[in-house]
């Protein structure tokens, strides 16, 4: 009988359907993967592999913890059918007006540093009160946010750096002190922003997964209209995905200030174009509804290995930006060649049980 | 006397899946005359108007003949033949002003430089010619949509079109702008344009007529002269189903009253009472913006009610957001399923745990049991699919529906509200679907029911109100629903 035939199919089909992180998954292995091959091939296998020696993994995760930060929250804004361009600005704000506080006004470690967060998320609060009022796209809304954000940042440093003298030096700290790489002998090094990187993810997944806010910010972004009439408060379910997204960017830009000490305007150059990269490698869409932690924390692994890779096969840094781009896309495209797969697998097991009219698919 | 045929269809067909949307239709339109096409929902008029049109191409067999030509229409070669049709939903620019908008693709020019005076010349001359006096520098989207129309039918008369056809026109009017555009025709038809005119009011229909044809489930019943008929007998042909063909319907005792509305009134309806008992089906007929969605957006929260109260079990309700009305135990099952009702791209899990989350108090939640629920509700519907993993997009029609419905039952509601609940579904989920509403009765649950199909309206419910332009012009009790009762009440003016 073929009923049997068609459950294996739609099976197979639903295990495609079910992983929903395989797209960058297979990208990232494979990725690992050639530069392994690469390294080897150079060496001639007589030394193991520096790209995947413990000490440079590690290394890689002291890298990706501010953008992946600021990538958790921007895959809770886009799940939510948003997006924030303003994230990049912001932290640079933030990191100012902290070392402000530490250097200038001498407020203190503690105090200074909650500034800097207080700041963060009452400025991405007004954004997300804005956009959920109103009917004007999020895009140009944190557009103009960022450019509002990169202006009150100049005006408070006047132009110049704030120079800091390590007060933030504790989260640099090495918790694993003494411990060593098997293979190359050197420190391995685990700083406490590391620890916090790995929090916020997880309390990422745990939101959005295991709860009753999780299963209602995925219904907004899928429909919002549909969102309504279930009874979903949409304005405010947008308003607090921003808000959640301020406090993590305020927390991500202290720990790039402890990483850098000293606040400067180019200090978040360019980390909205990265968190939202993590954020779609990872399998988030811009439309909203779709997207997962994991998804986008191998998405953050994914983009940040590339830089340190091609260090490590002594290419010039010109050539990152080109493999940044070609991975973005082809994570992108590659998603939807899945979901294909997935869709047309799920069709042919259940065909008859399926809508004929594909018309209004996406 | 003799006639100048303009355009005419011999022997048109039109089938699409599954469904013989036109037979065997033989119709023809004369030079300077209105030719109104009657007929109730989905009798076929809007696929007769789409092949005028061009949009759609009928099946082999029959013919179209346009001043004595044989043609085989496509969108662009009606218009360029003189064919114009002007549709129900608007398809202007609202940010150019009237001149622009007449002549956006056929700009008047020389050189790749517009002449604007001369655009704005026959603008304002046409608009004179139909005794208005709009500036034709006014943007389209100030305009009332009876000013939008007759711009509309300005740009028919500057490229001299033969046709024109109107698809409900007056939707939305007031009366004055109705009065005024049946005079503005009154004037295009003495230009020796022919025009087609589709309305569910009849009394328009009386006004301007010339002949009439009437079209039931995709056939011609009758064509009259307009001094031929009267208003009862264009309805009797209208309808005509035989009623034992009708669904079968278990009768359920009712109890008390379980929802009452008292003189609500907003969001474009006027003062509506109505009582819903245990056990009942209050069916809502009425034709296409009669108002009767608006009507449950307003009972369910979803719209802002300016006066009036909603009562559930004999207590007055605030009825603020939908959120209120789901803790007072109300379902709203939506018109559009893929619009309001789903949220497509998720699991059916996820889609049927989301509006019981409002009576939920604990924030943390597994997502082991949202599929647990999901998988009880599949059962319960009897939904075809493998679990409830499955994204709701890869789902038929009816399971779609199923879906919805299970999306509400996890609330455990008691008053529901179904907005045209089978709508694009087959037949066996149809069956289906009626028979879980049934079910819902035996449970002392109510149902209110909005349908624009007249056999499940007769079959399905206890009591019939029926709207009319956002109030109700009738409320017939089981032995006084027939279709021609329905349709008298919800198209014929107090006129006829």
């Amino acid at each position: 009988m073929t009923s049997g035939e068609e459950q294996k199919k739609v099976a197979k089909g639903s295990i495609f359907r079910r992983f929903e992180n395989s797209t960058v998954l297979s990208i990232f292995i494979a990725f690992i993967v050639i530069i392994v091959v690469v390294q080897i091939g150079k060496t001639g296998g007589s030394v193991f592999p520096t790209f995947i020696s413990p000490v440079n993994l590690l290394n890689i995760i002291q890298q990706v913890a501010v953008p992946g930060m600021v990538a958790v929250g921007m895959t809770i804004v886009m799940i939510s059918g948003g997006i924030d361009l303003s994230v990049g600005m912001l932290a640079s704000l933030v990191a100012i007006v902290t070392a402000l506080g530490l250097s200038k006004w001498n407020l203190g470690v503690v105090p200074s540093v909650l500034l800097g967060i207080v700041v963060a998320i009452v400025l991405d609060t007004i954004l997300g009160f804005i956009i959920s009022r109103t009917k004007v796209e999020p895009f140009i809304i944190t557009l103009g946010g960022m450019i509002t954000f990169q202006g009150i940042a100049l005006l408070l440093c006047s132009s110049r750096e704030v120079i800091m003298h390590g007060e933030l030096d504790f989260f640099k700290v090495n918790l694993i002190a003494g411990a060593k790489d098997p293979v190359s002998g050197l420190n391995l090094i685990i700083p406490p922003y590391v620890i916090i990187f790995m929090m916020v993810v997880v309390l990422g997944w745990l939101l959005l997964t295991f709860t009753k806010y999780g299963r209602r910010i995925y219904a907004v972004g899928s429909n919002p209209n549909a969102a309504y009439l279930a009874g979903v408060n949409v304005r405010n379910m947008k308003l607090s995905a921003y808000a959640i997204n301020g406090l993590l960017v305020g927390i991500a830009s202290v720990m790039m200030l402890a990483r850098i000490n000293v606040g400067i305007i180019t200090l978040g150059q360019g980390l909205e174009i990265d968190s939202i990269a993590m954020a779609v490698i990872g399998g988030t869409a811009l439309s909203g509804g779709k997207g997962n932690i994991w998804g986008t924390f191998f998405g953050v692994l994914l983009l940040g290995s590339i830089g340190n890779a091609m260090n490590m096969l002594r290419l010039p840094p010109e050539v990152q930006f080109v493999a940044k781009g070609v991975i973005i896309i082809l994570a992108v495209s590659l998603g939807s060649v899945y979901a294909n797969i997935s869709t047309s697998v799920a069709r042919l097991g259940k065909h008859n049980l399926l809508e004929r009219d594909s018309g209004r698919k996406i | 006397m003799s006639y100048e045929v303009l355009l005419s269809l011999e022997n048109i067909s039109k089938s699409f899946p599954g469904v013989k949307a036109l037979q065997d239709i033989s119709f023809d339109l004369r030079k300077g005359e209105v030719h109104c096409l009657c007929g109730e929902n989905g009798a076929g008029k809007s696929t007769l108007i789409k092949i005028l049109s061009g949009a759609h191409q009928p099946d082999e067999g029959g013919r179209i003949v346009f001043e004595g030509k044989t043609v085989r229409l496509n969108p662009g070669l009606a218009i360029s033949m003189g064919i114009q049709t002007i549709y129900q939903e608007h398809t202007v620019f609202k940010h150019l002003n009237i001149t622009e908008n007449i002549f956006t693709g056929m700009e008047i020019g020389k050189n790749g430089f517009l002449n604007k005076k001369e655009m704005e010349k026959r603008t304002i001359e046409a608009l004179k010619y139909l005794k208005n006096e709009l500036d034709p520098d006014s943007l389209m989207g100030d305009l009332s949509s009876g000013q939008q129309r007759t711009v509309e039918i300005a740009k028919g008369l500057i490229f001299k079109r033969k046709v024109i056809i109107l698809d409900e026109p007056t939707a939305a009017f007031s009366v004055s702008e109705i009065d005024n555009l049946l005079e503005i025709i009154k004037t295009v038809k003495e230009s020796g344009i022919g025009i087609i005119y589709i309305s569910h009011h009849l009394e328009e229909v009386f006004r301007i007529a010339d002949r009439i044809t009437v079209l039931r489930d995709g056939r011609k019943v009758s064509m009259y002269d307009r001094k031929d008929i009267s208003g009862e007998k264009l309805i009797k042909d209208m309808v005509g189903r035989d009623p034992s063909t009708f669904y079968k319907r278990e009768d359920v005792p009712s109890g008390e009253v379980i929802f009452e509305a008292r003189n609500v009134t907003g969001n474009g309806i006027k003062n509506i009472s109505l009582k819903l008992k245990r056990g009942e089906i209050l069916g809502f007929a009425g034709m296409a913006g009669s108002g009767r969605s608006e009507l449950m957006d307003v009972l369910f929260g979803a719209a802002n009610i300016e006066f009036g109260e909603i009562l559930i079990n004999g207590r007055v309700v605030k009825q603020a957001s939908p959120s209120s009305a789901i803790r007072n135990k109300m379902c709203y099952i939506t018109e559009d399923r893929q619009d309001t009702g789903l949220f497509i791209n998720q699991t059916i899990a996820q889609n049927t745990i989301i509006a019981n989350l409002v009576n939920t108090r604990e924030f943390f939640m597994s997502p082991a049991s949202d599929y647990k629920i999901g998988d009880k509700f599949m059962k319960i519907l009897n939904t075809k699919a493998s679990d409830s993993h499955v994204r709701v997009i890869n789902l038929s029609g009816g399971n779609q529906q199923k879906v919805v419905l299970a999306k509400w039952f996890n609330t455990d509601g008691e008053i529901f509200i179904f907005d045209e609940p089978t709508r694009g579904i087959d037949v066996g989920s149809k069956q289906e679907i009626y028979q879980v509403m049934v079910g819902l009765l035996k449970q002392g649950k109510a149902i209110i029911m909005v349908s624009s199909d007249m056999p499940e309206v007769i079959a399905m419910s206890d009591r019939v109100m029926v709207m009319k332009n956002g109030e109700i012009t009738a409320e017939l009790n089981k032995n006084e629903v027939s279709e021609e009762n329905i349709l008298t009440h919800s198209i014929g003016g107090s006129k006829i």
